[in-house]
Parts: structure tokens; sequence; C-alpha cells
């Protein structure tokens, strides 16, 4: 199957008074249709940066964006950022951003908010919009009145439900979600989770979910990613990851994470994530890593496993 | 429903009420500290008296009338000319007293008087109809302030806002850090690049006029008439705006730039929203209520003028008329002076508390706090 999104060798650093942090170091990936990829890996560790990456949402002190990113056949990194705005904006890729609960602007009324990218990408006209935004909150489970109300009006799921009608109004392809859930309690987080998983079906979406929350990204993942230090370590099936993970990083990381009906001491890693300021020569995990050996010295290929799985790891190599 | 709409109408009229009284217990208190400074806290009447016991005496020794009384009958007939004068001054009462008859001192009555508007008459000054009524001097020179800072104010205003949303949205550019380090030059006054600029322009190159509102003899036709006048308005409006500009700037754009790193900014961008939308309605319209503060502000200041910079051009607004006020202790006109501006600065902080409420969902006047 022909892949929606392709991404080669991306790269997105920061310039800070310290030096040039290397957020997203050399990322390469495929994502083909219809299909659930969860990003899971410490904070700070590029996941973020990734999708704003693919998303062109760059902040003031970008000091290099390079890589190749097909979206839909489009090679997205030629398009000028007008040309970006017009053909991948909300017509194929969208996005619900991390701290959904301020992605709305406070002092314009939802409904017209959540409109907006139908009057500038679809050209409607605004009842006609609106009735479409009605349509995405009966969908995503926001009462309809909603529309009429300002943001401080609604509460924390509410207005997560109302930036996830925003994601998919237009119909988009690809809708990257980070940490959709993270600010809200666990009730909420489970309808949302819920609710994400049937829009899928009925839209035929494809996800990027970024989180730290393996156990809830479990729900929904069907390609998972690690990250670790801005570069992939692990891509794989879901299924084999969240059973058996093969990074040693993936490995503690799945260590970590607690699990019902089965007693095991909960792992954790020692020492802290290394700077991306000056990431350490050789594999990046090398320094906390309990199986490192000689070779762990020099940079580790990407290694092609079995079931299509790929790791960077000279334990594999 | 109906209930609950007459108790948030009733919160309102309370509040409403409350903030009135609060905003003119200010006022009475300002007003109040400009009248005992405006008089030196009494000092003054010590000089006033001077002066009148100075010009009875000039007066009795040089008229012809006088002129076969004794010393000593001069010396009686100008205590008893300078005791009436004083007392039709109201000067043989003492201008403040901090006893039970502060309400009798003369303090308390000019107050009552600001706060009226009821400045009667300059003790020096008249308008160039000859009137001493302050009201007739202060109308008089109003419009000429208010013409020149009212468009200054407006320039650099606008220009600002335009030059900060340019520059926020290329932080870091050459012409960011250059607007940066010129903010500084912000901390000359206005009359000193006004005095260069006299230099250069009226001085040097003779382009300009030195000073004034129109040229002498005033031109007939309304359209020369005009043409003069704006002639006089550009070394006075350049000087302002060099002065203004680059501080105006520096602030709007950081102001900008703290706004425009929001979250709804971003997710705004995400969606495709083109930039000058963007600018509108997620930068601009989110932090409208300390931009139209700004403005409201900037407008009425017009009404003050500018005592140096009107000074150094000549310009025969308020600030002139304020500087000829101090100099000759004019304090009617200082004191009518203080009330207009005193008065207009309540007004329109106690409308803008309504203002915010219409331009942001989020403020509710009365704070009943809606989240």
């Amino acid at each position: 199957m022909e892949a929606l999104l392709k991404v080669e060798d991306l790269k997105l650093y920061f310039r800070t008074t310290k030096g040039v942090v290397q957020a997203v170091d050399g990322v390469s990936f495929e994502l083909a249709s219809h299909t659930a990829m969860v990003i899971v890996g410490e904070s700070g560790c590029g996941k973020s940066s990734l999708a704003k990456a693919i998303l062109r949402l760059l902040p003031r002190n970008t000091h290099t964006y390079t890589g190749k990113i097909y979206i839909d056949g489009i090679d997205a990194m030629s398009l000028s950022d007008e040309q970006f705005r017009r053909q991948i904006r909300w017509q194929k890729i969208s996005y619900v951003a991390q701290a959904a609960m301020n992605a709305l602007n406070p002092v314009i009324k939802v409904g017209s908010q959540v409109a907006e990218p139908l009057l500038i990408h679809r050209r409607m006209r605004k009842e006609e919009a609106l009735r479409k935004v009605v349509e995405t909150f009966q969908i995503v489970g926001v009462p309809t009145d909603f529309v009429d109300r300002y943001p401080f009006e609604l509460s924390g799921g509410m207005r997560q439900r109302a930036v996830i009608a925003m994601a998919l109004v237009t119909n988009p392809k690809l809708v990257i979600l980070d940490e959709p859930t993270s600010a809200l309690d666990v009730l909420t987080q489970a309808n949302i989770m819920n609710a994400l998983k049937r829009i899928k079906e009925e839209f035929e979406l494809t996800y990027i979910l970024i989180t730290h929350d393996i156990a809830t990204s479990s729900e929904l993942a069907e390609r998972a990613m690690v990250m670790y230090a801005g570069q992939i370590v692990e891509l794989g099936n879901a299924g084999h990851f969240y059973l058996e993970p093969l990074h040693p990083y993936s490995q503690k990381l799945m260590a970590s994470v607690p699990t019902l009906r089965e007693d095991k001491e909960l792992d954790f890693i020692p020492g802290q994530p290394p700077s991306l300021i000056n990431p350490p020569a050789g594999c990046r995990f090398a320094p906390r890593c309990h199986k490192r050996f000689s070779a762990c010295d020099r940079e580790p290929p990407m290694v092609d496993y079995k079931d299509g799985r790929k790791i960077k790891c000279h334990l594999y190599a | 429903m109906a209930r609950k709409g007459l108790q948030s109408l009733i919160r309102l009229a309370r509040y409403t009420f409350m903030r009135a009284v609060a905003i003119f217990f200010a006022l009475v208190v300002g007003i109040f500290l400009t009248i005992v400074i405006a008089n030196m806290g009494g000092y003054v009447d010590k000089i006033k008296k001077a002066q009148v016991e100075e010009s009875i005496s000039m007066s009795v020794f040089t008229n012809p009338a006088y002129k076969n009384l004794t010393t000593e009958e001069k010396r009686e007939l100008i205590d008893k000319l300078v005791a009436l004068e004083l007392e039709r001054l109201g000067l043989d009462k003492p201008f403040i007293r901090l006893d039970r008859n502060f309400l009798r001192s003369r303090a308390f009555r000019y107050l009552i008087d600001a706060l009226t508007l009821n400045f009667g008459f300059a003790e020096h000054i008249h308008s160039t109809s000859g009137s001493k009524r302050v009201w007739i001097i202060i109308k008089e020179r109003l419009p000429y302030s208010v013409l020149l800072f009212t468009s200054a104010n407006l320039i650099v205003f606008f220009t600002s806002i335009y030059v900060a949303l340019v520059l926020s949205r290329r932080y870091g550019s050459i012409w960011d850090r250059l607007s940066v380090s010129l903010a500084p030059l912000s901390t000359a006054p206005p009359w000193f690049y006004g005095v260069i600029l006299i230099l250069i322009f009226a001085a040097s190159l003779r382009l300009l006029p030195f000073g004034g509102f129109v040229s002498i003899p005033p031109p007939k036709s309304p359209f020369a008439y005009a043409l003069s006048v704006i002639l006089h308005m550009i070394l006075p409006l350049s000087a302002w705006f060099i002065s203004g500009i680059f501080a105006s700037v520096y602030s709007w754009r950081t102001f900008f730039l703290i706004y425009s790193s929001e979250d709804y900014v971003e997710m705004a961008r995400a969606k495709g929203v083109p930039g000058r939308e963007l600018e509108r309605r997620y930068i601009l319209r989110p932090t409208l209520p300390p931009i139209i503060t700004s403005l409201a502000l900037m407008l009425i200041s017009a009404w003050m003028g500018a005592i140096i910079t009107e000074s150094v051009f000549k310009w025969p607004g308020l600030g002139t008329l304020y500087m000829e006020a101090i100099n000759s202790f004019d304090t009617p006109v200082i004191v009518g002076l203080t009330m207009i501006y005193a008065y207009l600065l309540g007004i329109t902080v106690f409308v803008l508390d309504f203002v915010y409420a219409l331009v942001d969902p989020r403020i509710k006047v009365g704070g009943g706090s809606a989240t």
C-alpha cells in the first residue's frame, strides 16, 4: 500500500543561548493510510518537535530544518509557506495541540473557531460551515448548543472535544494528536480515547498519536514508534512492540508501566536523558543502558528485524 | 430567568455607583493637592499681599491728589487701602486651616469651585479677546493643543502598532534588533528633538517656519490658511514622533511577541489562517483591552498640551498657557487646566470598564467571574 506519510532524514534543530538543540535528528519513517501510529518516549525526547516539524510549525529560534516529507504524494518540503498553508494545513493534516485547553482563542465563540478551516479552505458560507460544525460536534460528543459559547464556558474535556472536532471538520487524511488527553482526568481520558477510536473507523483517518501514556495509547495503536534523544530507536507493529519490545530502552520503558493481573516489579531507567545540545557520540542511550558493550561507542545502524520491525541497536546487527 | 436578570442589573448598578464614587474621591484628592501646590501651601498669599502693598503705596505716593498729605497721613491711607483691597481679594482669611474651620478656609472654597467647574477669573492672563474668564482663556487655547497632539499621538500610536506587528513576525531579524537598540532614543524629550529640527530645517535650510500656528499675517483664502497651518505643524509633529516612536514600537513589539506565542495562535497557524487574519483575530482581538486603554489615555493627554514642546515651537496651546500660568502664579488657570484633565481622565477610566466588558467576553462588569 502506498504510504500516506513518508518522512526521510528529518532534522529540526533549535538555536539557544547554550548551543544548538538537536530536537529531531535524522528521523525517517513511513506511515500507511488508515493506521494509527503512537509515538512514545520521555519528556524532551523530541516527540512534539517531530509533530511540529511535520506540520511546519517552526518556533522563532529554528536553526536547521531539513529532510524530506511526502504527504499523500506531495513533496511538502519543496512548497513555499503559502503553498504549504493552502495545500497541506487542514487539507491533508490537522493537529490537536498538546495544551488543547489553551488551543482556543478566548474571545471568539467556539463554533466560529471550529468553522474557520471550512471558511478558509473550503470557501463555505458561514451558515453552511456552522451546520457542518454542529454535525461534527455530534460525532465527537459535544452538545450542539456549545457552538454559541465562548471557550471559558466549557469544561476541559469539552474544550478538548471541540478541538478534536476542529481537527476533523475538513476531513483531512492525517490527524496528529499531541498528548490529547494528558491534562484530563482518567474518565474523560477514556471517553476521548474511545471517541477517537470510533472516529478513526468512521472517517477512515490516519493518526499520529504522541503520548507518554503507554497504557492508554495501547488502546488505539497499530504502529508504534519509540523516540530517544531526538532519534527513532524502535519502530514496528504495535502488537509486537507491546508484547515484546526489542530495544533496551523500549524494554525498560515498558517495564516501567504497571499492568493488571501480573505480579511485576516496576522498573525504572537510571540516569537522565542526555542533553540534546551535545548528545553523546555513538549510541545515545549507551550511558544508561544495562546491555551496553564495546560496539556501543559507535553510532548504531537502523537494523531491519523480522516482521518489518526496525531497531536502532548493535544487539540486533 | 427574569429574576436573575434583575439581580445582575442590581449588581451592575451597585458596581457602577461604587466605581463612580471611588473615581470621584480620587479626583477630589488629586485636585485638592493641585490647589494646595499651585498656591504653594499658602505662600502665594504672601506674594500677593506684597504685590498689593507695593502697588497701592506706589499709587498713593505718585498720585498728585495726595501731594499735600504728610508721610504719616500717607502711611495711614495706604494701610487703610491695603486692608480694603485684601478684604476684597479674600486674602484677609487664611488660605488653609487644618482644624474644624477647614470648611471656611479659601482652599476648600477653591476646591468646590473647581469641582463645579466654576473657575472664575484669571489673575494676570487674559484671552486675545481681552477676557479674564478662565473658561474663555482655556477654550481659546484648547483647539490648538487638541489639533496638534491628537494628530501626533494618533500617528505615533498607529505607526507603532503596525510596525510592532511586522517586527513581532520577524523576531530576531536585523530590523527587529535595530528597533531594540534604537529604543533608548525615546529617552530624549520631544522639545530636545524640536530644538535640533528647528536648527536644521528652520535656521539652516530655511525650509520650514521656526514656530507659531500660522504665518503672519494669516493668509486670506482657507486653502492657503490650511496649508500654512500644516507647514507649521510639520516640525512639532516630527519632534513628537521621533521622541515617541522608538519606545512605543519597542514596547508594543514585546507585547505582541508575548501574545503571539499563545497556544491558540499556533493552533490558528496550523489551521492555515492567513497572516493578516491571524494578526487581526488571534493577536489583536484578544489584546484589545490594553490597546484601547493605551489609545484612550493617549487621546485625552492631548487635552493637557505639552508644556515645553509648545513653548519651543511657540505653539499657542494649553501647554504654553500652563507655562504662563505657572510663571505668574495664576492659580485659577492652573487649577482650571488640571481640573478639566482630571475630569476627562476620571470619565475615561470609568467608561473603559464598560468597554472592556464589551470587547472581551471573559470580563463581566461588576466582577461576576465567569470561569
